[in-house]
């Protein structure tokens, strides 16, 4: 049934003429039948002779791209070594970040360096520094680590202890929350590249249009987003990371921690405690109560960053990158955006969940002491100035956030070093993801109101003491 | 009447399979300040800034060609390796058949996370890291069970008088293979290489992980290092995933006569 | 190489060599290494490894995040696969028929299939956003459909069923093209109706591949990553969470190699039960 419908009438005679059918010559009449049925058969045959020939090409060039590709220039030639440093994609002009790195080269002769970007997702960049380095690769030799990764990267013996880049008078020079998030067991795995940390953002316009002042507690900010959003229903009126992912921990720990709540405390879990309580039951009552709009249960930073940025939100948690954004010359929210640190309840303290990358050296590196002096090279304050001006990068050392000309282009940085001050790390422990893991299915529920504060808390609780009890 | 309601149903088909398309289409003409505004629902005036800078901003075209090599390669592989045991289960009464099918089928039923992180054991041990290679390879082997599933079914229903015949007339196996039953195995071919392609143009799990550096990297590895550490541009991503789409429509249209007729003979075997 | 081969006789062994032997190493060892380290204790964070014998399936028989995660993938395989076979039914009859524009249309109709599942789930979140997504526009609705723990996996479903129609579509086109017309001529003369058609012709002559459809599809649908991690990453609430993507939490985010490997394993167990289910059916349903 499948043979008859493919005739098409193309005689078989063409294919018993064409060079190099001799073998079909002897073929009866009702193979003949049968054979011409399926048609067009010089071209597929001379497409398919050609494509096993080109197959045989193939196979030479597959091996001599397997050559050739297969990593690094031989090892004879000492005068000049590569290191090869890992990291995201800065968003912006990429000249700016080949010139520092071409400077650095320029510092240290026969050295040079290699900066290859990852993508940005941090969870793909997860499963590659997992993969290759579990796979023992030397590779890259310097890696820009998620501030939650050094703990477990130290732990899994991926990466050297670095102590000796940060001399102990140097450490005033870092964030406190900085330098926690880059120690394991009393060593520094890690050197304070750029930082990060919660913010809360403000429409100036809409506050002193109705006769508020940016919020100091989460009333407050409650009182007015409500407030507005009478008299402008068309406006939300506090958005947030509130997706399944990392963020919403980032987020909810700002709760947590500004009623006084914590994860750890001093190894024991404290999770189910009447102040994490009294946090989650007000995450949980913000779209219900119509502070927030449904839309935060699935937002990232960008979603949440387009609705404020598009000036449909009164405000916003985010990280600082936005403010410059906030701040071009085509926004339409220019010259309208505040800054203040996170709201806290009652009777507490503000708290910013710290986000930002470290940079650590590979255990497995040919050329340890080349990346060594890399990783100053990044982290010294020429560089992170440089990064700040052409990429926003928060600089991780303290005293740039008074540097007049970085303060003359951003001056929200001056904001911003009070709650790096203030910023807190999140728990640093090797099993951080998969607390994490817990913590956001958890906090989830409690957001889109599938579980009450009480239950998520004491079930996380419970998981998250059955994680840490594992050997 | 009949008519009618086909060529209704058929525009409903074509609505249904390219309206997220259109919609891809319309955002990747957008003036950035109108990504996330609706209404307006169409442009008020079209940019291909997108376009510029999907090409400007990233070794795009390096992406593509190494897309092109990979899935190229691993379609050949594939047909190659995958016609010779078809033609061995089939015409050569090679032993326990069911068993191999089984055991081919059996291996494309493991979830592919599970196996990235052992099979980059063996790439790195055979120095295939950053290569094409690596991914030439992995892709011809996810796609060796489905080309050879095909490629059986269609073998199968040519007479095996074929190859008797070839055989008395003194081609050696391989040339009975090469010279009878490949030409005639042509629809076939295309269905599976077609099918192997798609596969092999849009993995994207074990490319994130075999590839480090730009001389490896295929699209949609590519697509994800589009954004920054936050920021994420719209804009081009709609604008590359189109350009994406382009060569395998292409592919489709110029093959798909040959691709019905493929999977026709090889389908409905079982 | 033609040389070594022309000296062969009737060996198949050496045809089958090529093919067995990229199985057997890019395959077959990757996956004797995951159920070596599935009956491990292996933590890359934890203690020395240590051999397990069935713990890590103990273990998982005990977790509620995995029949958390079974559930959801039953449900998201047989409401998608169902979907898509029902779908793609419909559409390979109507394409079945003759009109005008059938090379162009049968190339449009595999788009969906053909573009990258990162690349799709990108543009499904965005066409689903519940601010600015155009679907909300379109519908006039205010639903946030990722987000809501009641729609989310049905928004998954939906963009998967986008995506995977065509395949099934192509198939059993193919398949309906195969019928000889001189089957429905007759009964036509014979005053059949279309129901009756498609109920004694073409049903039971698509019936053996419509369950290879079934097997490649299902397949795919239980092992599901990608498309749902973009989209949701498993969320709100775990209510998105498949097997494979709590797998690869397991694997790639805490590093427990053991468990995560266990975790695969189930999955491959699951697959080749319904794998064997729908082989049994497709005997009865052939002879």
């Amino acid at each position: 049934m499948r043979r008859g419908r493919a005739v098409r009438g193309k005689p078989f005679l063409h294919a018993s003429t064409a060079p190099g059918s001799s073998s079909n010559a002897h073929f009866s009449a009702g193979i003949r039948l049968r054979a011409a049925a399926v048609g067009n058969l010089i071209l597929v045959r001379r497409v398919i002779l050609s494509t096993l020939r080109g197959l045989s090409v193939l196979a030479a060039a597959v091996l001599l791209v397997a050559a050739c590709g297969g990593g690094d220039p031989p090892a004879g030639a000492p005068a000049e070594r590569t290191i090869v440093f890992k990291h995201s994609k800065l968003f912006g002009d990429p000249t700016a970040f080949a010139a520092l790195i071409r400077e650095f080269e320029a510092q240290h002769p026969g050295v040079r360096v290699r900066a290859e970007t990852l993508p940005s997702a941090s969870d793909e960049q997860h499963q590659f520094y997992v993969i290759n380095l579990r796979g023992g690769s030397a590779d890259f030799d310097v890696l820009a680590l998620d501030v939650i990764w050094v703990a477990e990267f130290a732990r899994a013996g991926w990466i050297a202890d670095v102590g000796d880049l940060l001399a102990a008078e140097e450490h005033g020079e870092y964030f406190d929350a900085s330098l926690e998030s880059a120690t394991w067991e009393g060593r520094t795995y890690a050197v304070p590249w750029f930082v990060d940390a919660g913010l809360l953002y403000y429409r100036k316009d809409l506050l002193a249009r109705y006769g508020f002042e940016p919020p100091r507690t989460w009333e407050e900010l409650e009182r007015a987003a409500l407030a507005i959003r009478e008299h402008e229903p068309a406006l939300h009126g506090f958005v947030f990371q509130g997706k399944q992912y990392e963020g919403l921990v980032c987020n909810a720990l700002e709760y947590m921690w500004s009623a006084g709540g914590d994860v750890l405390r001093d190894g024991d879990v404290v999770l189910d405690s009447a102040a994490n309580r009294r946090a989650l039951e007000f995450l949980g009552s913000l779209v219900p109560r119509g502070i927030s709009p449904e839309l935060v249960t699935t937002a990232t930073e960008e979603p949440s960053r387009y609705i404020f940025g598009s000036g449909r939100a009164v405000f916003m948690r985010n990280w600082p990158y936005a403010w410059t954004l906030f701040e071009q010359a085509d926004s339409p929210v220019r010259g309208k955006v505040g800054v203040a640190p996170l709201p806290h309840f009652a009777g507490h303290d503000s708290a910013a969940t710290l986000g930002g990358w470290n940079l650590g050296l590979n255990r497995r590196s040919r050329y340890p002491d080349e990346a060594a002096a890399f990783i100053r090279f990044m982290t010294s304050p020429e560089a992170q100035r440089a990064l700040a001006r052409e990429y926003g990068l928060n600089p991780a050392r303290r005293r740039l956030y008074a540097d007049p000309g970085l303060l003359a282009a951003q001056p929200h940085l001056e904001e911003l070093r009070a709650v790096l001050d203030a910023a807190r790390p999140r728990p640093v422990t090797p099993r951080y993801a998969q607390l994490s893991q817990v913590l956001q299915s958890e906090f989830s529920a409690v957001l889109t109101g599938l579980d009450e504060p009480a239950e998520a808390l004491a079930e996380a609780q419970r998981e998250t003491e059955r994680i840490l009890a594992r050997p | 009447m009949r008519r009618a309601g086909t060529y209704l149903g058929v525009l409903l088909v074509a609505a249904y399979c390219l309206a997220p398309l259109a919609w891809q289409l319309v955002t990747s003409l957008r003036p950035p300040a109108e990504l996330t505004t609706l209404p307006p629902l169409l442009p008020t005036q079209l940019t291909f800034e997108h376009y510029a800078a999907v090409f400007a901003g990233h070794p795009f075209g390096r992406m593509l060609l190494n897309s092109f090599i990979v899935a190229g390669g691993a379609t050949l592989i594939a047909l190659a390796f995958g016609s010779a045991a078809a033609f061995a289960l089939t015409k050569m009464r090679a032993r326990g058949f069911g068993l191999i099918l089984a055991i081919v089928l059996a291996t494309s039923m493991f979830p592919p996370i599970a196996t990235v992180s052992p099979l980059y054991l063996l790439i790195n041990g055979l120095g295939l890291r950053d290569t094409l290679a690596a991914l030439i390879l992995t892709y011809a082997s996810f796609a060796l069970p489905l080309a050879v599933w095909v490629l059986t079914n269609f073998l199968r229903q040519l007479p095996d008088e074929l190859y008797a015949a070839a055989r008395v007339d003194g081609c050696t196996p391989r040339q009975a293979l090469v010279r009878v039953i490949l030409p005639l195995a042509g629809p076939g071919l295309a269905a599976t290489g077609l099918l192997v392609f798609i596969v092999a143009w849009n993995e994207f799990l074990y490319a994130l992980t075999f590839t480090a550096t730009e001389r490896s990297r295929t699209v949609p590895v590519g697509i994800a290092l589009f954004p920054g550490l936050h920021e994420v541009p719209w804009g081009e991503i709609a604008a590359a995933s189109l350009i994406v789409t382009l060569p395998v429509f292409v592919l489709v249209l110029l093959f798909q006569r040959r691709i019905v007729e493929g999977l026709t003979a090889g389908a409905v075997k079982g | 190489m033609s040389g070594a081969l022309r000296r062969i006789g009737e060996r198949p062994a050496a045809f089958l060599a090529p093919a067995a032997l990229v199985l057997g190493v890019v395959t077959l060892f990757p996956i004797v290494y995951v159920l070596w380290l599935s009956v491990q204790h292996y933590s890359l964070i934890g203690d020395a490894p240590a051999f397990a014998g069935v713990g890590n399936f103990a273990r998982l028989f005990a977790d509620a995040r995995f029949w958390n995660a079974l559930g959801n993938t039953v449900y998201f395989t047989l409401v998608s696969v169902a979907l898509e076979v029902v779908i793609g039914l419909a559409f390979a009859l109507l394409l079945a028929r003759p009109f005008v524009g059938r090379a162009p249309m049968r190339a449009v109709v595999l788009l969906p299939w053909a573009i990258p599942t990162v690349v799709a789930a990108r543009m499904w979140e965005w066409m689903y956003n519940g601010d600015f997504g155009v679907i909300n526009y379109l519908a006039g609705a205010d639903t946030n459909w990722l987000g809501n723990p009641y729609w989310a996996i049905h928004a998954a479903i939906a963009m998967d069923v986008w995506k995977a129609t065509p395949f099934v579509a192509l198939l059993l086109l193919a398949g309906r093209l195969s019928i000889p017309a001189e089957l429905y001529q007759a009964a036509r003369l014979d005053g059949a109706g279309a129901w009756r058609l498609f109920r004694h012709i073409t049903w039971p002559l698509l019936r053996p591949l419509l369950l290879i459809v079934l097997i490649f599809r299902t397949i795919d649908a239980f092992r599901v990553f990608d498309a749902i991690y973009v989209l949701t990453g498993g969320g709100p609430a775990n209510t998105t969470e498949t097997l494979s993507i709590y797998a690869y939490k397991v694997l790639f985010q805490t590093l427990e190699f053991g468990y995560g490997s266990a975790l695969a394993v189930a999955v491959f167990v699951c697959i080749a039960a319904i794998t064997a289910a729908y082989v049994w059916l497709l005997r009865g349903s052939a002879r």
